[in-house]
């Protein structure tokens, strides 16, 4: 009788057909680059059908209201008139970019692709851990583990009935046409060494967009093209760039960039290209605008948040300041500015004196740091040299706006190996494993 | 796929080019491997010079051991193999996951043949790894541009070791009269009077195979 554990005895063959396949991911470590396989769990997160349809509810409301967002503060700027958001956490924030002022992007949408992270509760209760607005990656890994665990245990796939999650690239390719502007659908990626490289060239293979770097593209007139190689230029439509802001073009933004394209933002103003995901989003998912998130639901859209943020506190505040110190122990500390599981430190991991010099750097610069209460987020099994373990894992949901948000029904499930962690990202060690949602 | 960048069209090139080099070389070393053995016969330097490379290497099992697998030195075949990957990983869109993994495959059984101690009895999986991906790529890539241009690398490559090693004339002009077509059909820019020059080169009672090299390297 097949069961969840069924894909167990394949594992070590699905990680090897992982790795004949380059699936893989880049990290620095002092000054060298190299590639790392991310380990890949057999045992599945499994979500029921109506959960899921929860979370799909949650979501969405989630990502439309953020888009909404993103459309204000680049224009009117209603919900910081109506005192709902305090300016400082918009003009402070390192994601704003004053470029992007007045800029409408094609179809008004900011956030095409937006990776959502969650935890469940002990409680049972799923929280959103960030928003990812800018340049979210992930979606690639289930996608093809998913394809290897169906080779390894048809019948597990026949018996269960697991929605089919390799329709990524399908959602990804109507998003990109569903903005093209007139021209070709492009994957703009910084290159090989990239952390994310090989998500780049599977998602171009997948969705038939052509895989370019900056080099191969050009502003000519009002316009993008692609330069082939038997001398014409072929126009873009669409660049789903996975290069962040600063480095996309350094004739607005990093003049140092090398890897952007120049003059392509002012393409991007003039309406003749599309830029998924927009410039500037970054102002949406900074970990201090994350407080915000719900008040922004009940602003724009008139509806209670369906999903709850864990509880958070402003240190810019004088009375969650107050809460921070006092609680120093029991809470979580993350620098808005860093991502990737860097920049979180748990206060009861501190020594006396880090906290000293810690609480110092707090009160001087307070807009910083948000402080959260320690989510006792629910274990998931994995194996481990054969055993079968319990660890701490968050689920990444990809929502993919076209004409309506799509939420894709899967995710990037990471896991942390090290039984005393919380933190889950493959830069820090961790591996992940298929999510599966249950289509009944 | 329809369309290609200058860079993209580079890589394919270079693809053909460097797995073609592992292909032959790989062949050529078990051929002199072999003769080795016995200590009579072919001998490293006579290899190197063929090849035009440095001569490098201390004792014959030093050669044995490093030109099949030393990263350092930049003429082995490990790096030959990893330059071919260099070429392809950029190239996944353009070459399909599948044929990207042959060579992904002749990397990882090439590694574990250095640490064999009988590596002879493990270049036949390289072999095998490489006439997969050329298998492949033919059947998966629907782009003639694409498929040109990588067959025009490996053509030009092949021409090129063939005369480096003084193959008989037949083979040359065998490998010439491949090689043609395929840089026509490959919509690259290319000097047409190279073609020619290669076929009266090839024709000649007495092949001159420095001019055959030169004139095959221009070609684009």
């Amino acid at each position: 009788m097949p069961s969840y554990t069924s894909l167990v005895p394949s594992s070590e063959a699905i990680n090897e057909l992982l790795a004949r396949y380059g699936v893989r991911f880049g990290i620095y470590k002092n000054n060298t680059f190299k590639e790392q396989l991310f380990p890949f769990d057999a045992i599945p997160r499994v979500i029921e059908c109506d959960e899921f349809s929860y979370l799909e509810r949650g979501l969405k409301q989630r990502v439309r209201a953020l888009n909404l967002f993103l459309r204000d503060i680049y224009s009117r700027k209603q919900i910081v008139k109506d005192g709902v958001i305090p300016e400082d956490f918009i003009f402070a924030s390192g994601g704003y970019l004053a470029q992007c002022e007045g800029v409408l992007p094609s179809k008004g949408i900011y956030s095409h692709i937006s990776g959502i992270d969650l935890v469940k509760g002990k409680d049972g209760k799923w929280y959103i851990l960030e928003d990812n607005l800018r340049v979210p990656s992930g979606a690639s890994y289930p996608m093809i583990a998913r394809e290897l665990c169906r080779r390894s245990a048809p019948k597990v796939f026949h018996d269960i009935p697991v929605a089919d999650n390799r329709n990524y690239a399908e959602l990804l390719r109507r998003t990109m046409d569903h903005v093209n502007v007139g021209g070709i659908n492009v994957i703009l990626t910084p290159g090989r060494y990239n952390s994310a490289y090989f998500e780049h060239s599977f998602l171009a293979e997948k969705t038939g967009a052509y895989l370019v770097n900056g080099s191969e593209l050009s502003v000519e007139g009002d316009f993008l093209y692609y330069n082939t190689a038997d001398g014409k230029k072929e126009r873009v439509g669409t660049v789903y760039r996975r290069i962040s802001d600063e480095y996309l073009d350094p004739m607005n933004f990093n003049p140092e960039s090398l890897i952007g394209i120049p003059h392509i933002f002012d393409v991007v103003r003039k309406g003749n290209v599309a830029l998924m995901n927009a410039i500037g989003n970054g102002v949406a998912d900074d970990k201090g605008i994350y407080y915000f998130v719900p008040k922004m639901i009940k602003y724009y859209l008139g509806e209670e948040p369906i999903l709850s943020n864990a509880p958070t506190y402003l240190p810019f505040y004088e009375q969650d300041m107050k809460y921070t110190l006092e609680n120093f122990d029991n809470l979580v500390l993350k620098d808005v500015a860093e991502a990737g599981g860097y920049g979180v430190v748990f206060g009861n991991k501190m020594t006396k004196e880090q906290k000293a010099d810690f609480i110092t750097l707090l009160k001087a610069e307070p807009r910083r740091f948000i402080a959260q209460e320690v989510i006792d987020f629910q274990d998931l099994d994995i194996m481990d040299e054969g055993r079968q373990v319990a660890r701490k894992a968050d689920l990444r949901a990809f929502v993919l706006t076209a004409d309506e948000p799509m939420v894709w029904k899967s995710g990037l499930t990471r896991f942390s190996r090290n039984p005393d962690s919380f933190i889950v990202n493959s830069s820090q060690g961790g591996g992940f494993k298929d999510t599966w949602v249950l289509s009944r | 796929m329809g369309i290609i960048s200058i860079e993209q069209a580079d890589h394919i090139l270079w693809l053909g080019r460097y797995t073609e080099r592992v292909y032959t070389t790989v062949q050529l070393y078990n051929t002199y491997f072999d003769s080795m053995i016995d200590g009579v016969g072919k001998s490293y330097p006579e290899f190197c010079e063929k090849l035009d490379i440095p001569n490098i290497y201390e004792s014959t099992d030093d050669f044995m051991h490093r030109y099949p697998f030393d990263r350092d030195n930049p003429d082995s075949i490990i790096c030959n193999l990893l330059r071919a990957y260099d070429n392809a990983i950029v190239l996944r869109e353009t070459i399909g996951s599948e044929s990207l993994a042959y060579i992904q495959l002749a990397i990882y059984d090439w590694k574990k043949a250095s640490e064999n101690p009988a590596p002879l009895m493990e270049t036949q999986k390289l072999i095998d790894h490489i006439m997969a991906f050329w298998g492949i790529t033919d059947d998966v890539i629907d782009s003639e541009e694409v498929r040109n241009i990588l067959k025009a690398g490996k053509r030009i490559e092949r021409v090129d070791l063939f005369a480096r090693l003084g193959m008989p004339p037949k083979s040359i002009l065998r490998e010439i009269h491949r090689l043609c077509p395929r840089v026509e059909k490959s919509s690259l820019p290319y000097d047409a009077s190279k073609l020619i020059r290669l076929n009266e080169l090839a024709n000649n009672d007495k092949i001159d195979y420095y001019e055959i090299v030169r004139e095959v390297e221009s070609i684009f």
